[in-house]
C-alpha cells in the first residue's frame, strides 16, 4: 500500500466550478514527487486538501493507511508537514528559536526536550547560528529554511512544499532546493513539491501534471516530458536539453531525448566521434 | 536625453543606529529607447536605484538627470507630480495596489491624478487594457476578484495608462508561472519596439534578460559593477560565473559543447540556430 | 515612526531588564494605583524618587522619557486652556484679555501633568526593559487564574504576540503601498478634500486586502503546524521568579501602603 492514496478527490470553492476534479494518484513511501501545472490548475488546492486545511467535497485521501477525516485530522497532522509560498506569513515566532518551538508546543512536547530538538533541526537546515535572530533580519531563503526546520521538528513522514521557492531570489531558491534534495536522500522522507522549476522536476522521481483541476499526466520525468502533444496543449515548459534534442531530431540527427544537458552533450560526443 | 546618475549616494536612516548606505557614489548612464536589465543580488541597491528615477527617493548626495530634469541632493524638486507621470514605476507585486471598484476605474486612477478628464482617462485606460491583453469584458469587474496574473496586468495597465516615456519595473515577473512570465516579458518587448519607450527591468531571471533585454547593469553592494550590452555579457559563462549568476541554458549548453570539442559560433542565440549548427557538424563528420 | 519612543523596547543589559516580566507588570500596576491615590506633593515626590531610581538602574536616559512625553504636549496645553476657562476657584492670579486665571486652574493642571509624567516614567520602566514577547508571556501567566472565569488567557497572549510579530511587516507594507500610489500620482500630503479621500482610500483598501491575505496564510500555517485554540499545549519559555523580583514587589507594595497612609493623614 502506498503512503498516500488519493482517489476521485473533488473540491470546489464556494459557488465555483470544481477546482479539483476527480483527482486520483498514489505516492509510495520515500518518493520525491513534483506537481506541476499553471497557476489556477488546482495544485495548491490539492496540497491544502492533503494537509487537511480544506475539506474535500467527495472522494478519499488515505495517508499511511488512515482515511483523512475530521476524526483523524489531528493524528494525521503530525505526519504531514507543509511549507508555504510566502516566507513572512508562516513565520509565527518572534525569533528562529521560538518559531521552531511553536509546532512542538502544539504537539505537547515536554519543555525539557525542546532545546535539543530545536538545535538538531536548525542544524539540519543550516540555521543553528541564527537561533536568536528575528525574522526581519533574515533573508527569504533563511526564513524558508526555518519553516522547514519547524515542520521537520514534528517528525512528519510526508513533507509538502507549496511553491516554497517561488518568492525567493536565485540564491534562496538554490538553498531550498539543496535542502529538499538533501532531506530526500538522507532521511527518506516522502516529498511532494509543487513547483515551476524545471530543474527540480527533472530531478524528482515522479511528476504529476495538473490542468484545470484534473490530472493531465503522471509518470517519471522522462515519461511525462515525452508527451509532447499534451505538454504543448497545456503550454508547459520542457527542459532546454529536450528542446534542443527535438530540434536535432527534426533535422535528421537522431539523438536520445536526454533530460539533462550533460546527457545530451555526451550523446552528441558519441555521434561526433563514432562517425 | 539619457538617464544619468552622477555621484549619487543614498543613505537610509542617516544619523540613527539603523544607518544603512544603500547606494554609494553611483555614476551611471542608462540608454534611452532600450530595454535595460538591472541585476544583482538581493540588497545590492537595485530597488533603491530605480526609486530615484521618479523621485520617490531623493539622493543623499549627487544628482540624477532624467528626461529634462535634474534632481539634486539637498533641494526639494518642484513639480514632482509631472515627473511621476513621465516615469512610470511598477513595484514588486503591484497587484497589492489595486483598490477601485472596477478594473476600468482602477486603471484610470493614475491619469486622473495627473489632471486628465474623466472621459479621456477612461479612453486611456481602455487603450492600456488592450496593451496588456485584457478584453473589454474585464472593464466592469472588481480587480480584487481576478486571478494573480490578471491582477498584475491590471496594475501594469494602471501605469501604462499614464503614458510614461520611461517605464521602470521592479521584478515584474516574480511569482508568475512560466506562461505568465512569457506574456509579461513579450508585452514589455513590444512596448519598447513599437512605441520606443525606455524600459528598465529589475530582475533575477537571466533567461528573460538574455531573450528580451538590450543592456545589462550589474549592481553589487550599492555600486554599479558593470554596464554592457547583453551580447557581450552573455558571450560566454565566464562573466556570469564570476558574478555568481546562473547563465541562461543556451549559454551553458554552448560552453559545454565547446569544452567537448564542438565549435559553436557566437552569433547563435536560439535553440534553432544551435540545432542547425550541431546538425551540420555531426553530419559532416559522418 | 523614528521619533516615537513611547512604549518602545530598548535592548540594554541591566538588572531591571533581567527581571521577571510578571514582577514588573505587577509592580507597575501597584505603582499606577499609588499615583491615583491623592497623597499630595510629598507622595508624588516619593513616587518620583522611586521611578527615577528605577530608570537609573535600568540604564535608561531621562531624555528618552522626555521624548515619550512629546506626543502628550498638545493634549496638556489643551487641558490647560480648558482648565483656565472652566475653573474659577482659588485666588485670581492674572488676567489675559477677557479671561481671569485662577490659582486652582494652574494647580489642577499641574496635578494632572505631574501624574501623567509619573505614569509615563513608570510604564516606560516596564516597556523599555521588557521584550514584547516576554511581556505577553507575563500577561498570559498573570491571567491564568482568571481562566476559571473563562478569560481566554492563552488566546489573548497569542493575539498580542502575533500582533507584535507583524507590526514591522505591516509598517513595511504601508510604506510600499504609499510609494506605489505616489508613483500613480497620489499626493499623500496635500490636495483638495476629494483628492485626500481618494488618497486615503488608495492606501487603506490595499492594506486591508493584504492584511486579510496575511491572516489567511497565517491561519493555514498555524493550523498545519497543529495549533488549535483551546487545546492543551506545552510552553517553550518558562518564567522563574527570583529574589530581586520579590524585592521589587515588596517595595511597590510598601509605596502603595505609604500613599494610602499619607492620604488618610491629610
Amino acid at each position: 500500500m502506498a503512503l498516500i492514496e488519493v482517489k476521485d478527490l473533488c473540491f470546489a470553492y464556494e459557488g465555483d466550478n470544481l477546482a479539483v476534479d476527480h483527482v486520483s494518484f498514489s505516492v509510495p513511501e520515500g518518493q520525491y514527487v513534483t506537481i506541476i501545472g499553471h497557476n489556477g490548475s488546482g495544485k495548491s488546492t490539492v496540497a491544502k486538501l492533503l494537509a487537511g486545511l480544506l475539506e474535500k467535497k467527495s472522494g478519499s485521501i488515505v495517508i499511511d493507511g488512515l482515511e483523512l477525516n475530521q476524526k483523524n485530522l489531528h493524528q494525521l497532522r503530525s505526519r504531514i508537514g507543509i511549507v508555504f509560498q510566502n516566507p513572512d506569513n508562516q513565520f509565527i515566532g518572534s525569533t528562529v528559536r521560538d518559531d521552531i518551538a511553536f509546532g512542538l508546543e502544539n504537539h505537547c512536547v515536554p519543555q525539557e526536550q525542546m532545546d535539543d530538538i530545536i538545535s538538531e533541526f536548525s542544524t539540519r537546515v543550516g540555521m543553528s547560528e541564527f537561533l536568536d535572530k528575528e525574522p526581519t533580519h533574515l533573508s527569504g531563503g533563511q526564513k524558508q529554511r526555518v519553516a522547514i526546520a519547524g515542520v521537520l521538528a514534528m517528525a512528519p513522514k510526508i513533507l509538502i512544499f507549496d511553491e516554497a521557492t517561488s518568492m525567493l531570489d536565485p540564491q534562496g531558491k538554490d538553498e531550498i532546493k539543496r535542502v529538499i534534495m538533501d532531506l530526500h536522500r538522507k532521511s527518506g522522507l516522502t516529498i511532494l513539491s509543487i513547483t515551476h522549476d524545471i530543474d527540480e522536476v527533472t530531478s524528482s522521481d515522479n511528476v504529476l501534471v495538473l490542468a484545470e483541476g484534473k490530472v493531465a499526466l503522471t509518470g517519471t520525468p522522462a515519461e511525462v516530458f515525452s508527451q509532447e502533444k499534451m505538454l504543448k496543449k497545456i503550454r508547459l515548459d520542457i527542459p532546454f536539453s529536450l528542446k534542443l534534442a527535438d530540434e536535432l531530431n527534426k533535422r535528421g540527427v537522431s539523438v536520445n531525448r536526454e533530460l539533462t544537458m550533460e546527457g545530451l552533450v555526451k550523446e552528441l560526443c558519441r555521434l561526433h566521434s563514432n562517425m | 536625453m539619457p538617464i544619468a546618475f552622477e555621484h549619487v549616494s543614498h543613505i537610509y536612516n542617516d544619523g540613527t543606529p539603523y544607518r544603512h548606505v544603500a547606494l554609494e557614489d553611483v555614476s551611471l548612464e542608462l540608454a534611452e529607447g532600450k530595454i535595460t536589465a538591472i541585476i544583482g543580488q538581493t540588497g545590492s541597491g537595485k530597488s533603491t536605484l530605480v526609486q530615484h528615477l521618479n523621485a520617490l527617493l531623493l539622493p543623499s548626495a549627487g544628482k540624477v538627470l532624467i528626461l529634462d530634469r535634474t534632481i539634486e541632493a539637498g533641494s526639494q524638486p518642484k513639480q514632482l507630480k509631472s515627473l511621476r507621470g513621465q516615469v512610470g514605476l511598477v513595484f514588486q507585486f503591484p497587484e497589492y495596489q489595486l483598490f477601485e471598484e472596477t478594473v476600468l476605474k482602477d486603471i484610470a486612477f493614475g491619469p486622473k491624478n495627473f489632471g486628465v478628464s474623466e472621459e479621456d482617462a477612461a479612453k486611456k485606460a481602455r487603450t492600456a487594457m488592450q496593451m496588456v491583453g485584457l478584453g473589454p469584458e474585464f472593464e466592469e469587474r472588481s480587480p480584487l476578484e481576478l486571478s494573480g496574473g490578471q491582477k498584475r496586468r491590471v496594475a501594469i495597465a494602471g501605469i501604462l495608462a499614464m503614458d510614461p516615456a520611461v517605464l521602470v519595473l521592479d521584478e515584474p515577473t516574480a511569482g508568475l508561472d512560466p506562461q505568465g512570465t512569457e506574456q509579461m516579458m513579450s508585452l514589455f518587448h513590444r512596448l519598447n519596439r513599437e512605441s520606443g519607450k525606455t524600459i528598465l527591468i529589475v530582475t533575477h531571471d537571466m533567461e528573460q534578460v538574455y531573450r528580451y533585454c538590450d543592456e545589462v547593469v550589474v549592481m553589487e553592494q550599492g555600486k554599479p559593477k558593470l554596464r554592457t550590452d547583453v551580447q557581450t555579457f552573455f558571450h560566454d559563462s565566464s562573466l556570469c560565473r564570476e558574478l555568481n549568476i546562473l547563465p541562461p541554458a543556451l549559454i551553458r549548453m554552448k560552453d559545454m559543447l565547446r569544452e567537448n570539442g564542438f565549435t559553436v559560433s557566437d552569433e547563435i542565440s536560439d535553440v534553432n540556430g544551435l540545432a542547425k549548427e550541431l546538425a551540420r557538424q555531426v553530419k559532416r563528420h559522418g | 515612526m523614528g521619533n516615537f519612543t513611547l512604549g518602545r523596547y530598548l535592548p540594554l543589559d541591566s538588572p531591571i531588564h533581567r527581571m521577571d516580566p510578571r514582577a514588573k507588570i505587577m509592580g507597575m500596576l501597584l505603582m499606577l494605583i499609588a499615583i491615583f491615590i491623592p497623597s499630595g506633593w510629598i507622595g508624588y515626590g516619593i513616587i518620583f524618587v522611586c521611578a527615577a531610581g528605577t530608570i537609573l538602574l535600568a540604564k535608561l536616559q531621562f531624555g528618552f522619557i522626555l521624548k515619550s512625553m512629546r506626543p502628550m504636549m498638545i493634549m496638556m496645553i489643551f487641558l490647560f486652556i480648558i482648565n483656565c476657562l472652566v475653573i474659577h476657584t482659588g485666588e485670581p492670579l492674572f488676567v489675559i484679555g477677557p479671561v481671569v486665571i485662577y490659582k486652582d486652574a494652574i494647580l489642577q493642571t499641574l496635578y494632572i501633568v505631574v501624574r501623567l509624567l509619573l505614569m509615563i516614567m513608570i510604564t516606560t520602566c516596564l516597556t523599555a526593559t521588557t521584550k514584547p514577547l516576554d511581556m505577553t508571556l507575563g500577561i498570559e501567566d498573570l491571567l491564568k487564574p482568571f481562566e476559571k472565569i473563562h478569560v481566554p488567557a492563552h488566546e489573548i497572549a497569542m493575539l498580542i504576540s502575533i500582533a507584535l510579530r507583524f507590526i514591522p511587516d505591516l509598517i513595511d507594507e504601508t510604506q510600499r503601498i504609499i510609494k506605489a500610489q505616489e508613483s500613480r500620482g497620489v499626493d499623500m500630503k496635500e490636495g483638495k478634500m476629494q483628492e485626500r479621500i481618494m488618497a486615503i482610500l488608495s492606501l487603506i483598501v490595499p492594506l486591508f486586502v493584504s492584511a486579510f491575505q496575511r491572516a489567511e496564510d497565517l491561519a493555514n500555517a498555524m493550523e498545519a503546524r497543529g495549533y488549535a485554540p483551546g487545546e492543551k499545549r506545552t510552553r517553550y519559555k518558562v518564567l522563574k521568579m527570583a529574589g530581586r523580583d520579590y524585592t521589587l514587589l515588596l517595595c511597590c507594595t510598601a509605596v502603595l501602603a505609604g500613599m494610602i497612609w499619607l492620604s488618610r493623614m491629610s
